[in-house]
């Protein structure tokens, strides 16, 4: 009974009544204005209906917002009356209850982050082994099935493309999710902060991303649609109502990307404990600092470009309609503009969490802390001068080729430098191999074969021909899955304990990582394979002549070995969390301010500030601190750790 | 240093940082606009009437002045002066967006289907618009609650960050004016 | 010092061996055109950066792994090393210099892909959902004897061997690609006026039948926009054109029927009664079809011509307005169309 009074269903609740009464609402404008409301002419009425829906799609998140009760202070003030400066929880309701509703502290927030980006990824994942099995011999054997034409209403060609087109985009969600999930757990503590800055937008950037997946998902319900991730017109501009959807919720995770993003440089920069200067932070603050600036600014373009699509398709605004004197062009300009800096988006706190990690399992320091930070911003900035390399085939300006070609082989350089100093980390070290560390190493070894892949692609002769073929899918998901995918899981076993207090199944983590790691290289070296052969992509079926039926059967049977080891690491979380033995405070021996405070972390992280005092990873230097902890704070045996000595 | 007792100025210089960090995402959807113009238009540009357009480009002007003085005064803590300076920013933005939406979309001679100009000029007028119409409801909450006797001469952040943002906003516009309505040959 | 030599070696090792499987092994197309060749060659630079490059870090990695494992009882941290400048510095500078090598190695192959023949013939190509169509230039003597062009219209793009290629691409509808594995690149193909027309050279080099693949996703039937490709003699394409120049005098039912394939009607429209993307010809003429509107007509002369210049005017029941090319009226002669009724009149 008390699930039904919590935000979330309260949220969802006043989603699906704000959508009927935005989709009333712009009929009566419809009507006051003059325009038809319904038509006998088929294009016309489809376009109508199109406008209906639109309207109340987008009444029904922001319903949504008001009924989660996000903005209640916000709109208490714009009504005037008084700030309420408290934003701790109600002590009345139980614990369970917070995950569900507002709450600002931000590890509730982190949590349903993690939370939802673990679900989108699942989602994601399970579109992606549908349409695998499709795959997994030529002809179209799977999907034409009539169960799906039943229910979806369109024919397995389309149902491929849907599938494939949000496989992309929901498991991009999922991404940001997850790193928003690390960022706001993470990023805090590690600054000797209580909280973010500002608590209140961090609890409306997480929210904002519920409607805005639901809204995603659902474009598979109207119609779905068939141009991919990127949503190229004129291809989206006809494409059914589902890419509405699309657009819609893509629109609303970014500004969820915007606002997060802008809450972590505003906590990075104000919020330091004392003694903290920038170079002593804890790295993976600098990969959130760089990651941040990449998505409060690029974010904004993709929204823009996805704006003018669904102007173009309500108003017949001609933008990219070369008919009307518009350009195709312009639209891949404008998404590439957020798009590829996107792409450092999904890695650099993944390359971060590595960098956490290396040391603390060789206890040795970072080797060249300053180097490995910087190169963060090196990426971020360079990431922004490349973006026409995915658009070397499109028939832009030629003359515009050659330099981003330079400047994409030159992000090679600021990567090569993070992986030179994670080789030299580990040389002689005293190396120990538990589940997260296995995942760090595995990230590394998968995460380069994504990068030595990137070159070949950089240089336009060969690009023409690896354009669109399986050899990017192959490249980008070596890159995801070394830079985002393995790292994540890497972060949730490390911090499992600090999170739950409870130690997760070593035994079982070990297999989620060989089987998930190996099966992972049979699928991405499967892709790079046929890619080079010549194999397409997005397409639904493929010329049994070209020989690739029994490379495409392996993808898929290493795509349901990923999805197994999947449920497996699931299944030791939701388990360990419960039953498993009580974890010590500072399981790993870590340097790391979060270490040195109770597990789970109590209210307000830090009830005392610390003072910082050193450097954060001179592991294998006797006597040399980093933090001092307050006896309020700091767990028992916490300050002997903390200086270093066993 | 529990995030309760955290002192007002460290508040606001938070608040600071925050808002202007917002402002500078904003400004990616307005160049990118205004990129979109230099592509699809280059040297044309939409033909539009030119008194129009410097009527409302002068009552933004005149509006961002009044809002400084409305944010000085109430530094100085004079809430009458205040209150009827914010009052009449709003009165001058309202002018704006009827001369914008209400007058010059409704003389144009082109609609949003027209071709590029069409889709330009409206997309550029219509983002820009719906900014000052956030603006103005803004500037109303604050004006309301600066009537209900919140904000003194120390803590008025709300004045402070409303100025802010106007100001932004009134920048943009006398860009996206050269861009409409100055820049090239009328098609 | 030891480890160092050990590793070393041991990072020469692997890169020759995987260098050496990349450059050799089957992993590349038939390499059938004079730029496929620059190609491979810049491929084949990539292979041993990479076998470099992987070795050099994985055989570290597994190197630290299995030498550097923390023993059993053992305790205590590393070594304590927090950084080197002179190190970093030549780890950042060595592979600048290799970036840079490599980028005008990249910007001199592709002057060499793009290399102009002012010989080269010229094809027209004309893509849209989901077909492709090539137009050819041909020389005809006329009975008075003099020569005059004729445009040759195909679905299957015949080339010559050894004569560079020039492609004009167009689309009637959205972005597609133009894509033949065996000659390695690829251009978008675009929608829009003549300032939209991208050009694409080739220099097929190998005698074989090859396959044009779209590359660029366009909808439904992305997967099966396919054309043949067949790369001859000079002699035998000439031969060709020449057979295929001029008016088509077959009568006017084989007339309608090649046009039904040149200009892409067969892609959609099936002769055997099963319905593809749009409705089946097979029995069209004469019989009553449902349109979307619920109103019923019967198919007579008069409704096949409006079909075809005005595909939106009258939808048939299931099937999509906008999907059928809607600019036929142009592209076909009035002459061609009243053949190609007379073939979908023959269908029964
Ligand atoms: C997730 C993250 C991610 C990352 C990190 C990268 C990293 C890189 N990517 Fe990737 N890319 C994608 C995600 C990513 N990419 C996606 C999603 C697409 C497809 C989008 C779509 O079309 O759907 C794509 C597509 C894509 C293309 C377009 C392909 C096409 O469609 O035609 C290109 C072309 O240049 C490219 C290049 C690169 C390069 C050069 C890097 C570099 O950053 C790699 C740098 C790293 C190394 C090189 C390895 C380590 C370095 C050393 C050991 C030092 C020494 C090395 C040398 C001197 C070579 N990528
Ligand atoms: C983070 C990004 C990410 C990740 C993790 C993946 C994961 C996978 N991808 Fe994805 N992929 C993309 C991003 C990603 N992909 C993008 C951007 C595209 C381009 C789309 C486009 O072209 O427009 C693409 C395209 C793409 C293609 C090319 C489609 C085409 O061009 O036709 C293929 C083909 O094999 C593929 C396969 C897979 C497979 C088998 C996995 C698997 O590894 C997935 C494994 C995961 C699971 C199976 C989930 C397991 C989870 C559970 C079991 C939990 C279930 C529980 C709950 C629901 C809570 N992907
Ligand atoms: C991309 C697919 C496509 C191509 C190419 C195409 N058509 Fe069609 N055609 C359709 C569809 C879909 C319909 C049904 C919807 C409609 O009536 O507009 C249709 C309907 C028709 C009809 C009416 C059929 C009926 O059953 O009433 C005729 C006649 C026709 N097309 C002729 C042609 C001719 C001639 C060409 C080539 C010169 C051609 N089509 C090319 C998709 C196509
Ligand atoms: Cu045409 Cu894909
Ligand atoms: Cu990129």
């Amino acid at each position: 009974m008390r699930f039904l009074s919590t935000g979330l269903v309260r949220g969802l609740i006043a989603q699906i009544v704000g959508t009927v009464v935005g989709m009333a609402l712009t009929m009566a404008i419809r009507v006051l204005v003059g325009l038809p409301v319904s038509s006998t002419d088929a294009a016309l009425q489809q376009h109508i209906t199109e406008v209906h829906v639109v309207g109340g799609v987008i009444i029904g998140a922001m319903a949504f917002m008001v009924g989660v009760g996000v903005l209640d202070e916000w709109l208490g003030w714009a009504r005037g009356k008084p700030i309420n400066e408290n934003i701790d929880p109600d002590p009345s309701k139980p614990n369970w209850m917070r995950y569900f509703g507002v709450d600002f502290d931000h590890k509730v927030i982190g949590v349903q982050y993690g939370v939802t980006s673990i679900l989108l990824l699942g989602i994601g994942g399970l579109m992606a082994v549908l349409f695998r099995t499709e795959l997994a011999q030529s002809g179209i054997t799977f999907l034409n099935s009539d169960i799906f034409e039943i229910m979806l209403g369109y024919n397995s060609e389309h149902l491929f493309n849907t599938l494939m087109s949000l496989h992309g985009m929901v498991m991009i969600a999922g991404n940001l999710l997850g790193i928003g999930a690390l960022m706001n757990y993470l990023v805090p503590m590690m600054i000797g902060a209580n909280d973010m800055a500002f608590p209140r937008l961090n609890s409306f950037a997480f929210w904002i991303n519920v409607p805005g997946a639901l809204i995603l998902v659902s474009s598979m319900f109207f119609g779905g649609f068939d141009t991919g991730w990127v949503g190229y017109p004129p291809l989206s501009v006809r494409a059914p109502l589902g890419m509405e959807m699309f657009l819609i919720g893509v629109y609303l995770v970014g500004l969820s990307s915007i606002a997060g993003a802008i809450n972590v440089i505003v906590t990075v920069f104000t919020m330091r404990a004392k003694g903290m200067t920038m170079f002593r932070m804890p790295i993976f603050v600098w990969a959130a600092l760089a990651t941040s600036i990449i998505q409060f600014t690029a974010t904004q373009m993709i929204g823009l470009s996805f704006q003018l699509v669904m102007l173009e398709r309500l108003f017949g605004m001609g933008f990219f309609d070369a008919t009307a004197g518009g350009d195709p062009i312009l639209y891949q300009h404008l998404f590439w503009f957020y798009s590829h800096p996107a792409v450092y988006v999904f890695i650099l706190p993944g390359l971060g969490i590595i960098s956490e990690l290396l040391p603390v399992f060789s206890r040795k320091p970072l080797f060249g802390y300053k180097a490995v930070a910087m190169s963060s911003l090196g990426i971020a900035l360079i990431g922004f001068f490349v973006w026409a390399h995915h658009m070397f085939a499109s028939g832009m300006s030629p003359f515009l080729r050659v330099p981003f070609m330079y400047a994409t082989l030159l992000v090679a350089v600021p990567t090569g430098v993070k992986f030179f100093s994670w080789v030299a980390t580990l040389w002689e070290g005293k190396l120990e191999f538990p589940t997260p560390m296995l995942f760090a190493l595995g990230s590394v070894v998968i995460f380069l074969l994504g990068g030595v892949t990137g070159p070949p692609l950089g240089t336009i002769a060969t690009d023409l021909h690896l354009h669109d073929t399986y050899f990017v899918v192959g490249h980008f998901h070596d890159t995801m899955f070394g830079g985002f995918v393995f790292p994540f899981f890497a972060a949730l076993y490390y911090w499992f304990p600090k999170l739950t207090g409870r130690m997760y199944n070593e035994k079982l983590g070990k297999w989620h990582f060989w089987l998930m790691w190996g099966s992972f290289m049979v699928l991405s070296n499967g892709m790079l394979l046929v890619g080079l052969l010549g194999m397409r992509r997005r397409i639904v079926d493929y010329d049994p002549a070209l020989g690739f039926d029994f490379t495409h059967l392996l993808i898929t049977i290493a795509a349901f070995a990923i999805f197994l080891s999947v449920v497996l690491a699931l299944y030791n979380f939701i388990r360990s969390a419960r039953k498993g033995p009580e974890a010590k405070d500072n399981v790993w021996n870590s340097r790391s301010p979060e270490w040195h405070i109770p597990s789970p972390a109590p209210l307000h992280n830090f009830p005392e500030p610390f003072e910082v005092v050193g450097e954060p990873y001179d592991y294998g230097k006797i006597d040399s601190p980093y933090v001092i902890m307050p006896a309020a704070s700091a767990t028992g045996h916490a300050h002997a750790a903390a200086t270093g000595k066993e | 240093m529990s995030a309760i007792a955290e002192s007002y100025a460290v508040k606001l210089g938070r608040n600071r940082l925050g808002l202007w960090l917002f402002l500078f995402s904003d400004l990616f959807v307005f160049v990118g606009l205004f990129v979109a113009r230099v592509v699809l238009l280059g040297g044309q540009r939409p033909d539009l009437d030119q008194t129009l357009g410097i009527i409302v480009t002068v009552m933004l002007l005149f509006s961002s002045f009044f809002m400084n003085r409305a944010e000085i005064e109430m530094a100085h803590g004079n809430r009458p002066a205040f209150l009827r300076n914010i009052f009449i920013t709003m009165v001058l933005g309202l002018i704006f967006l009827v001369g914008v939406v209400g007058v010059e979309w409704q003389v144009a001679h082109f609609g949003p289907g027209d071709g590029a100009q069409g889709a330009v000029f409206y997309a550029m007028t219509g983002f820009h618009a719906f900014h000052v119409l956030t603006g103005v409801i803004f500037l109303f909450i604050v004006w309301n609650n600066g009537r209900n006797g919140h904000y003194s001469a120390e803590k008025h952040w709300g004045v402070e960050a409303c100025a802010i943002y106007w100001h932004f906003v009134d920048v943009v516009w006398m860009f996206f004016y050269v861009g409409l309505y100055l820049m090239g040959n009328p098609i | 010092m030891v480890h160092f030599v050990i590793v070393g070696l041991l990072v020469v090792a692997s890169t020759l061996g995987l260098g050496l499987f990349l450059t050799n092994a089957p992993i590349l197309p038939l390499q059938a055109s004079e730029q496929a060749i620059t190609v491979d060659w810049l491929f084949n630079i990539h292979w041993w950066l990479i076998a470099f490059f992987f070795s050099l870090i994985t055989v570290f990695i597994l190197y630290s792994v299995f030498v550097f494992r923390r023993k059993r009882g053992e305790r205590g941290d590393g070594k304590y090393v927090s950084h080197n400048d002179r190190l970093e510095i030549i780890w950042t500078a060595i592979p600048i210099g290799i970036v840079l090598i490599l980028a005008v190695i990249g910007a001199s192959t592709l002057a060499d892909v793009e290399r102009r023949d002012a010989n080269a013939l010229t094809v027209d190509v004309y893509a849209s959902q989901w077909v492709w169509r090539f137009e050819y230039t041909a020389e005809v003597q006329t009975e008075a004897g003099e020569t005059i062009l004729t445009a040759v219209s195909t679905d299957t793009l015949v080339l010559p061997k050894d004569r560079q290629v020039l492609l004009r691409m167009r689309s009637a509808d959205v972005i597609h690609s133009f894509w033949v594995p065996e000659f390695r690149i690829k251009q978008d193909v675009l929608p829009g006026g003549d300032e939209f027309v991208r050009e694409l050279r080739i220099t097929p080099n190998l005698e074989g039948l090859y396959k044009v693949r779209c590359a660029e996703l366009c909808g439904q039937l992305h997967y099966a926009m396919l054309a043949d490709v067949q790369v001859v003699t000079p002699a035998e394409f000439d031969a060709w054109l020449a057979e295929n120049a001029g008016d088509c005098n077959l009568g006017d039912e084989q007339c309608g029927q090649r046009w039904a394939t040149t200009y892409g009607c067969t892609a959609c429209h099936s002769l055997t009664g099963e319905s593809g993307v749009g409705p089946t010809w097979l029995g069209l003429f004469g019989h009553e079809v449902s349109l979307s509107d619920g109103s019923v007509v019967t198919a007579d002369l008069e409704y096949l011509h409006t079909s075809i210049v005005d595909p939106n005017a009258q939808v048939v029941q299931g099937f999509q307005p906008g999907i059928m090319p809607q600019d036929f009226a142009v592209r076909l002669t009035e002459e061609q169309i009243q053949q190609i009724i007379a073939f979908i009149v023959s269908l029964q």
